[in-house]
């Protein structure tokens, strides 16, 4: 019995064994784990974090690129571009192009793909860049395109960085999983473990060193960080501050998220100036942002530094009980409802240690005497107090949310929180929305001026959030890789920008 | 006779099917509309319209719950939202490997579990029962994740000796079977222990020892024969149980399963996908549960349907 | 299970036995001891140190164990908001064991009742009870509180009513199969011919008898429960901020256990020791209530004199 028991039991671990795949890895390949498995590989929703990470710039690319340092679109398969009026844009294609399929690349691949996204036959996250504008796109020639849209479109160049180009023989009406680009790799698999790109010998720009990448997904940081360490993985974006505890190979850096809690100031008490005030007044910034990591940079404003708009010289909110304390006291003196129960919204997983903030704000809240209650939704039910139509029934509320601005514009941001049919905006102020509307249409440095004089009345005499801190991303980067993450990482990871060390 | 029985069961387990799919349809239908997580957080409400239509969830509930029995007559499962493909393939696709996990894990339990439980029985009371006893109940005991964690820390990244997770070579079986096992192991030493001291006291076993048989082949051959039914009996309701920790060392571990899929597409509303995971799953268990049934019929003569 | 007579309440000569026969087992009377200490932390730990526990101390964020320089209630290190580990153990004592007795004490009137009524009756209702034990048991109870909590909303009252249901089908089958074999015997008979009706013959003669098995089943789920709580909290649905119990301890400090092992390592360890305390009794409960084993009990004491 004995004996034969062990037999059976080797015999049933050896047939596993083999059922799965051995993965030898050689120099050239890299192993990458991703925080979340990619539901799907549709070029045109590769603004969703785990698909651009894989998809962008290594299978698809776009017509521009945004550059990290500056903020501003650079080439990419467009080559120039130019404004030739307020709402028309000419652009210059990249010659000798192929699409992986052998497809060329040219006018009528551009007209194809963008048509694709805006054609409402399949569900595109990407053309959400856009807004409500009505896009139009003409092949003048071979290699030069006019894209008309229905508004003015100042920053046309930067928007075009979302656009994927695909290959003209994509689907139309269907989302696909085998996406096909003109980028320096091509998808080899794609199954619920892994997905495996390999070099595309046709591109047409510089080799990448690295040949083959396989992506796999965990969502518990301390494994990823765990598998780069032991060499079971190359790299890992987004992993814990706690996490990253080995300066040799985990880089911080400034991504392009500003954590915030919303004020809902149609309620009272939010509804008194001072009971906002005294909201950003009653944290202690020091202690909360030891949750954040030491690099996370306090917040005045909900665009990241960098982005044209931010700026430098608006204070944060500093810490000051006594004076939090002193405003609820005002305020309470002329009337107003102090008492009252405010509901504090967070959302699981919203960013490492979010509900950890949520409790110690909501204990710092009370300390200065305000009546908050914390209470932790999932992503769907919180995305209903986000976005417009809010619930009804809601009473007083404070929403924690994170917003991400990297396109380098703050007209990606002002608008959907300030103006009175932004769709995350609590605010309804008519000379706001005329201001915005001013700032929308300026270009060159009045457009930066008019952005700063938006987030300095926002935070001096609206005060209808209460930014926290310019988050701080974390990645561990294997010893065998030359790279270092920037502000893009979020959204995509080049593998033809990463070295190998022998 | 005998197929009467199994006719009987399958009607059986077809009505709970039933029952099973109309809950998880109105349950699920309840959690929210999935258009907001599948749009990005800036689009208009034209374009969420425009998503509710392109998937049929504009429709009154009852009629889309109609829509989904007519379409399961013809065996279309409904399409995966996230994965743009069918959704009965994403769970097929994924059963097997969960199957593999709970089968060897199963397995190695049972067989455990009767060694070690015996060789307690034995002597009871004595060091080697013992410790037994306190260890298979600790592992038994423990919140499941928390032993995953610790065992990547320790093996794999302390020591060195483990994959921390994923799958692939035999190594990385280790860690996932490990933590999926102790459970079972830990209540299966019990009943195991339980039964066979009883066995052991009774009169027959008294005889065959009094026959001069050996002590050895008294407990595996004879003892051990008669506390298999219980043994069969609570390991499968463990059987069942095994899916609930599949779902957490999935996850932990990377395995593309079965639970870890359920538990993504819950999160998503990705309503097809939650149906077919819990078709599959169900007749899964159905399926076992019949099997017992008909081996307690091989094991006791006495029982006949 | 056996059916188990445990010695009446009533007399308080069995009682003295029963504390005898514990004393004899160290593990056991241990055990006991340990949980009469939980009892008292449910009772008076949020009095006593429930302001503590809430006080924030981000200076002292992952203060590692083993130092009372804070003050004793430091001494197994803070949190990852610098609250005092002991004092979160102590009161989250509360929670954690009122969701699991409340769940477990819900499932085993509900379910027992319903078992009971479906052993007896011959009706249709007996067979729509079967099933929906069927439907309950047929799918992975996480899964199923994963969709209801997504439903409903992860608080204590929702989480105690679908731990309570997905523990039903236990109790259901056992009450039922006890009844299916005490209905027969001859004192129900006797009762039936008297005039007795079927309520009462439930409820004064049946239902007694078949209480003591559906009290031990119900100390052992009460474990299961306390896991299955905890692993819903891995799975980000168990209790909410800023509620929490040991099970979400645990859940919270597992991101941590490379850099601060001790935020996981406690609440894991309060668990352990809960569960395995529970499964030690029952199963001294079981040798006590079993003449066969009980021998062993007495013999001890008598070697001991």
């Amino acid at each position: 019995m004995g004996s034969a028991s062990i037999r059976i039991m080797a015999g049933a671990l050896l047939a596993a064994g083999w059922a799965g795949s051995a993965m030898a890895q050689n120099a050239t390949e890299v192993r990458i784990v991703l925080p979340e498995q990619p539901a799907n590989l549709e070029p045109c929703g590769t603004i969703i974090t785990n698909v651009g990470q894989i998809l962008s710039r290594n299978v698809v690319e776009p017509l521009t690129v945004i550059d990290a340092a500056s903020g501003q679109p650079k080439p990419s398969l467009a080559t120039e571009w130019k404004q030739t009026d307020p709402n028309t844009w000419t652009l210059k294609l990249r010659e000798g192009v192929k699409f992986q399929d052998g497809a060329p690349f040219n006018a009528e691949a551009v007209k194809f793909s963008i048509e694709r996204m805006t054609g409402g036959k399949l569900t595109c996250s990407n053309i959400a860049k856009f807004g409500d504008a009505k896009l139009t796109v003409k092949a003048i020639d071979d290699l030069t395109v006019e894209i008309k849209s229905d508004k003015p479109q100042p920053i046309l160049p930067t928007l075009l960085s979302v656009v994927m180009i695909v290959s003209p023989n994509t689907p139309v009406d269907k989302a696909v999983n085998d996406p096909v680009g003109t980028g320096p790799f091509k998808l080899s698999s794609f199954t619920p473990q892994t997905v495996v790109i390999d070099a595309f010998d046709g591109y047409w720009g510089k080799k990448p060193a690295i040949t083959k990448a396989s992506y796999v997904w965990r969502p518990e940081s301390s494994i990823r960080a765990a598998m780069v360490e032991t060499g079971e993985a190359d790299l890992t974006p987004s992993i814990a501050a706690q996490d990253a505890s080995n300066p040799e190979t985990d880089f911080a850096y400034l991504n392009s998220e500003t954590t915030a809690i919303r004020i809902d100031a149609g309620f009272a008490p939010l509804d008194d100036v001072r009971i906002r005030k005294a909201l950003n007044l009653a944290i202690d910034w020091e202690g909360l942002g030891q949750l954040f990591g030491a690099d996370a940079k306090r917040a005045s404003q909900m665009s990241v530094p960098g982005i044209n708009g931010h700026d430098d010289k608006l204070e944060p909110w500093p810490y000051d009980a006594e004076k939090a304390r002193a405003l609820i006291a005002e305020a309470k003196a002329a009337g107003v409802p102090v008492d009252t129960e405010i509901e504090l919204i967070g959302r699981n997983g919203i960013y490492p240690n979010g509900a950890e903030a949520m409790e110690a704000m909501m204990a710092m809240w009370q300390d200065v005497g305000l009546n908050v209650k914390l209470t932790m939704l999932d992503v769907n039910d919180w995305l209903r107090f986000l976005q417009k139509p809010f619930p009804e029934g809601r009473g007083p509320n404070l929403l924690q949310m994170m917003h991400d601005n990297n396109k380098g514009d703050a007209a990606f941001t002002i608008p959907i929180f300030y103006t009175s049919n932004g769709s995350y905006s609590t605010v309804s102020d008519p000379a706001l929305d005329k201001q915005v509307a001013e700032a929308m249409a300026s270009t060159g440095e009045a457009r930066t001026a008019n952005f700063k004089a938006i987030f300095d009345k926002v935070r001096n005499d609206v005060v209808t959030d209460i930014p926290m801190f310019h988050m701080i991303g974390y990645t561990r980067v294997g010893k065998r890789l030359d790279w270092k993450p920037d502000i893009t990482t979020n959204s995509e990871i080049p593998l033809a920008n990463i070295g190998l060390k022998n | 006779m005998m197929l009467g029985y199994i006719g009987r069961r399958a009607y059986h387990s077809i009505l709970s099917v039933i029952g099973l799919l109309t809950l998880v349809f109105f349950l699920t239908r309840l959690t929210g509309d999935p258009s907001a997580l599948y749009l990005p957080l800036d689009s208009s409400v034209e374009a969420r319209e425009a998503f509710a239509r392109l998937n049929g969830l504009d429709q009154p509930l009852y009629v889309q719950f109609f829509q989904y029995l007519r379409d399961l007559l013809s065996f279309d499962f409904g399409e995966s939202l996230r994965q743009h493909r069918s959704a009965i393939d994403v769970a097929l696709e994924a059963f097997p490997q969960t199957l593999k996990l709970a089968v060897v894990a199963m397995t190695l339990s049972i067989l455990l579990a009767i060694l070690v439980g015996a060789l307690a029985a034995a002597r009871p009371g004595s060091l080697f029962d013992r410790i037994a006893g306190l260890v298979s109940l600790a592992g038994a005991s423990t919140p499941d994740f928390w032993i995953a964690i610790v065992g990547i820390l320790v093996f794999a990244v302390g020591l060195g000796l483990l994959p921390t997770s994923g799958t692939g070579s035999i190594l990385h079986w280790i860690m996932p079977v490990f933590v999926l096992m102790l459970r079972p192991f830990g209540l299966l030493v019990q009943v195991v222990r339980g039964t066979m001291i009883s066995a052991l006291a009774s009169p027959y076993i008294k005889t065959a020892h009094a026959k001069g048989m050996k002590r050895r082949k008294i407990i595996f051959g004879h003892a051990l024969r008669n506390s298999l039914l219980p043994v069969v009996t609570v390991a499968g309701d463990l059987t069942t149980g095994l899916i609930n920790g599949a779902v957490v060392v999935e996850t932990i571990f990377g395995w593309p399963g079965i639970g870890k899929l359920m538990i993504d597409s819950i999160i998503q509303r990705d309503f097809a996908v939650v149906q077919s995971t819990i078709l599959v799953t169900a007749i899964a268990i159905f399926i076992v549960n019949i099997a017992i049934d008909l081996l307690y019929v091989g094991l006791d003569p006495r029982i006949r349907y | 299970m056996t059916d188990l007579t445990l010695p009446s309440r009533k007399s308080p000569g069995n009682l003295r036995q029963l504390a005898i026969y514990l004393s004899r087992d160290k593990l056991a009377l241990v055990a006991a001891l340990f949980l009469a200490l939980l009892l008292l932390c449910v009772l008076l730990g949020p009095l006593l140190v429930g302001e503590q526990a809430a006080k924030l101390g981000l200076r002292q964020r992952n203060l590692p164990p083993f130092s009372v320089q804070q003050g004793w209630l430091y001494v197994l290190g803070a949190d990852t908001l610098g609250r005092p580990i002991l004092a979160r153990l102590i009161v989250g004592a509360q929670k954690t064991l009122t969701i699991a007795a409340a769940a477990v004490l819900c499932s085993m009137i509900v379910g027992g009742t319903l078992g009971l009524i479906a052993g007896y009756s011959e009706r249709w209702y007996s067979h729509v009870i079967q099933r929906l034990a069927d439907v309950i048991m047929s799918f992975p109870s996480l899964l199923l509180a994963l969709i209801v909590l997504y439903t409903l909303g992860p608080s204590m009252l929702n989480l105690i009513i679908v731990l309570a249901i997905t523990r039903m089908p236990i109790f259901i089958r056992t009450a039922r199969a006890e009844v299916l074999e005490l209905r027969e015997r001859m004192f129900v008979s006797a009762a039936r011919s008297m005039g007795a009706s079927s309520t009462r013959i439930l409820l004064r003669h049946i239902a007694p008898l078949a209480l003591p098995t559906l009290v031990t089943i119900a100390a052992i789920d009460f474990a299961t429960v306390i896991l299955t709580e905890s692993a819903l909290s891995f799975l980000g649905l168990g209790i909410q901020p800023p509620d929490f119990t040991w099970g979400a301890m645990v859940a919270n400090g597992r991101g941590y256990l490379a850099t601060a092992w001790w935020i996981a390592f406690w609440p894991g360890l309060a668990i352990l020791l809960t569960t395995l305390s529970l499964n030690i009794l029952s199963s001294w409960a079981r040798t006590v209530a079993d003449p066969q084993q009980r021998w062993r009990l007495q013999s001890l004491r008598k070697t001991a004199r």
